[in-house]
């Protein structure tokens, strides 16, 4: 009995559990409207189209369980896309390989200042970074020179993120392997979680805390500078106006996932379905009839129905523990 | 900027003119005499005229900065106004649009804001565990969504009875009519803040919710107020806005919100609450709108102005820290 009942709460308290339950709900509801959802083919696809979000809301985990935010984030992809591009435009550069190291040495400098300025500069990280949103997005607009890289300039670039290529997956899943193990084995990983849960606690036990939430914007740079790349691969394009106001997206899919504002809670795993709930329900939005119009008021609403749901649990949890030890 | 009894919510200069010339506020004016200077060195038709022949546009900005003011001292923040402008702008072309007279349209426009500030306003005092970023990062998203949809495919409207909404555009003298409107709310605000219980009331707030609480401040109440307040003055932000541009589309009041801070950061309002005042801030105004007027007349592109904002924000933000730093090593 009491083995029953720690387990049915293990699945009602673990926010992953929770969201499984939510995923599988929506598969199955979505799959008996249109049979062909489940496909690999759509799966896939599913997985290509928000390969940036996918990766990005990796970078924002960490920043976000230091307690911090980072809106700047599609301006560097669009400055770093922009100028791998260009570099392709004006026949600079045309080995892959070269311009993924390019792309994500640009964004790692854009999210190294931005941690810089955030650690060092004790400014307030929404304040900066939202600084940044408008100077990345413009030094886009500004090195474009109203041109932008089409398809036939970025021709051999785009075989590596093309319909069907293994690119974007292969990314994606290095990716997810390489934060997994480091969120939850590695002594930077704890760190962070360190960093968030309590700064104070975190110095006195000899953390870096300046250092850590440094790191935590560059990585959150690096992400966003080679999402930038694979942007301009996976659309075979590269314009100053790309995945604009998609930073949302990224928040939402964390938020969705339990990663906590406030710092210090939040998991791979956890950022990973929330991704994967928003894209769901994007791609099942047109199947029981709203119109792509609406999407950003559903997506709103989403995210606001989430964060005070997680307030009124956690306020019930709360309750509770305190009913249980009064008895 | 520690007042004589030592208490830092004291934010108001006193003291001799060397001490008022040498205070945030002293030298904010002479960055706007800068400014003038720059914008007349730089564009051979930066004169009064045309600058008062452009300036309803960026007017209608400065309404907001009263709001935020409000907000950043209660160290909150609100970063939907770009939305509600939009939303405001919409609702109000569109009801133009379906033949409502220009008196009713005007208050459907100042409503949409208040409702659109009043929802912020309730959604952070009811769940005060929530930072009030996200929060507004999630009513920023649905009001913009509720424009977009509003608008439908095409994505904006513009107006057919220009005749109508003239009446925002009366001019006394060189002086647009939102001209005295800004002056009076400046005077009326600035005021409220620093010689008002209620102005006390914030900072108290914005040092410390708790202490705020306990003090016996209904701070849920005046937060409350002030995020409505905010919402009404962004929907007249959204009215002199379609004033003087005849009508409204989905990218209406877009980075608005960073402008604002900026200004009201530019202006020595902390972010983290407590500290600073509208007087700096006003100033800060117009030392932007005078820069935007000025780098607009030269044909500079709207994204390069934009990046020299942001880069001014950082920088403004950044001050605090070197000064620190700079003294720690002094002494």
């Amino acid at each position: 009995m009491k083995n029953k009942n720690s387990l049915l709460k293990k699945i009602t308290g673990s926010r992953e559990a929770s969201l499984v339950i939510v995923l599988i709900v929506l598969l199955v509801v979505i799959s008996i409207m249109s049979p062909s959802f489940l496909s690999p083919s759509n799966i896939g696809q599913i997985f290509r189209n928000n390969a940036l979000t996918l990766l990005m809301a990796l970078g924002m985990l960490c920043v976000m369980l230091t307690s911090g935010i980072d809106i700047s984030i599609t301006s560097t992809l669009a400055f770093t896309g922009m100028s791998i591009g260009l570099l392709q435009k004006y026949d600079v550069i045309h080995n892959t390989l070269l311009l993924f190291a390019i792309g994500t040495l640009i964004g790692l400098i854009c999210g190294t200042i931005n941690g810089l300025i955030i650690a060092k500069g004790k400014v307030a990280p929404i304040i900066c970074t939202m600084g940044f949103m408008y100077i990345w997005r413009g030094m886009a607009y500004v090195i474009s020179n109203n041109n932008w890289a089409s398809g036939a300039d970025v021709a051999g670039f785009s075989d590596f993120g093309k319909d069907g290529a293994i690119g974007p997956y292969v990314i994606l899943t290095v990716a997810y392997i390489v934060f997994f193990v480091m969120m939850k084995w590695t002594k930077f990983g704890r760190s962070i979680y360190a960093v968030g849960s309590n700064v104070e606690a975190a110095r006195i036990s000899g953390i870096n805390v300046e250092r850590t939430i440094i790191s935590a914007y560059s990585i959150m740079g690096m992400l966003a500078g080679i999402a930038g790349v694979l942007s301009v691969s996976i659309y075979a394009s590269a314009q100053p106006n790309m995945q604009y106001g998609k930073e949302m997206d990224v928040i939402a899919a964390c938020v969705i996932g339990g990663v906590s504002m406030s710092g210090g809670r939040g998991s791979v795993v956890g950022t990973f379905l929330g991704a994967i709930i928003i894209a769901v329900i994007a791609k099942a939005l047109p199947l029981v009839g709203i119109d792509a119009i609406a999407q950003n008021l559903v997506k709103g609403a989403i995210i606001l129905f989430v964060v005070v749901l997680n307030v009124i649990t956690q306020r019930t949890m709360d309750k509770q523990a305190l009913m249980r030890r009064e008895m | 900027m520690a007042g004589k009894s030592g208490r830092t919510i004291s934010n108001t200069p006193s003291g001799g003119l060397k001490e008022k010339i040498v205070s945030l506020e002293g030298a904010l004016v002479l960055a706007l005499i800068a400014v003038n200077i720059l914008g007349a060195c730089l564009s051979p038709t930066y004169n009064f005229t045309n600058i008062m022949r452009e300036s309803p546009r960026y007017l209608a900005e400065i309404f907001m900065l009263f709001g935020m003011g409000f907000i950043l001292v209660l160290g909150d923040i609100d970063i939907s106004v770009g939305a509600i402008v939009c939303l405001s702008a919409t609702v109000g072309c569109l009801s133009s649009n379906a033949g409502m007279p220009i008196g009713l349209v005007i208050l459907i426009t100042l409503a949409t804001g208040l409702v659109c500030g009043m929802i912020n306003g309730f959604i952070a005092t009811q769940f005060t565990e929530l930072p009030t970023m996200i929060i507004t990062l999630g009513t920023q998203i649905i009001f913009r969504g509720i424009a977009e949809v509003a608008l439908g495919s095409g994505g904006s409207a513009s107006m057919n009875d220009i005749a109508g909404i003239g009446v925002l555009r009366v001019k006394v003298g060189p002086f647009p009519i939102s001209f005295f409107l800004v002056i009076l709310f400046a005077a009326h605000f600035i005021t409220a803040l620093s010689r008002t219980t209620f102005g006390r009331k914030l900072y108290a707030i914005g040092s410390s919710k708790t202490a705020a609480y306990y003090a016996g401040v209904e701070v849920q109440k005046i937060r409350f107020f002030c995020y409505s307040l905010l919402g009404f003055l962004a929907g007249m932000c959204g009215m002199f806005l379609l004033a003087s541009t005849y009508g409204a589309n989905t990218t209406t009041g877009q980075g608005f919100e960073m402008e604002v801070i900026a200004m009201c950061v530019f202006g020595g309002i902390a972010t983290t609450g407590g500290k600073g005042n509208l007087v700096g801030a006003f100033i800060a105004s117009f030392i932007i709108v005078c820069l935007r007027i000025a780098l607009g007349q030269i044909n500079m592109n709207t994204q390069l102005i934009l990046v020299i904002i942001g880069a001014m924000l950082i920088t403004s933000v950044l001050i605090p820290a070197f000064r620190e730093k700079f003294w720690k090593k002094k002494a």
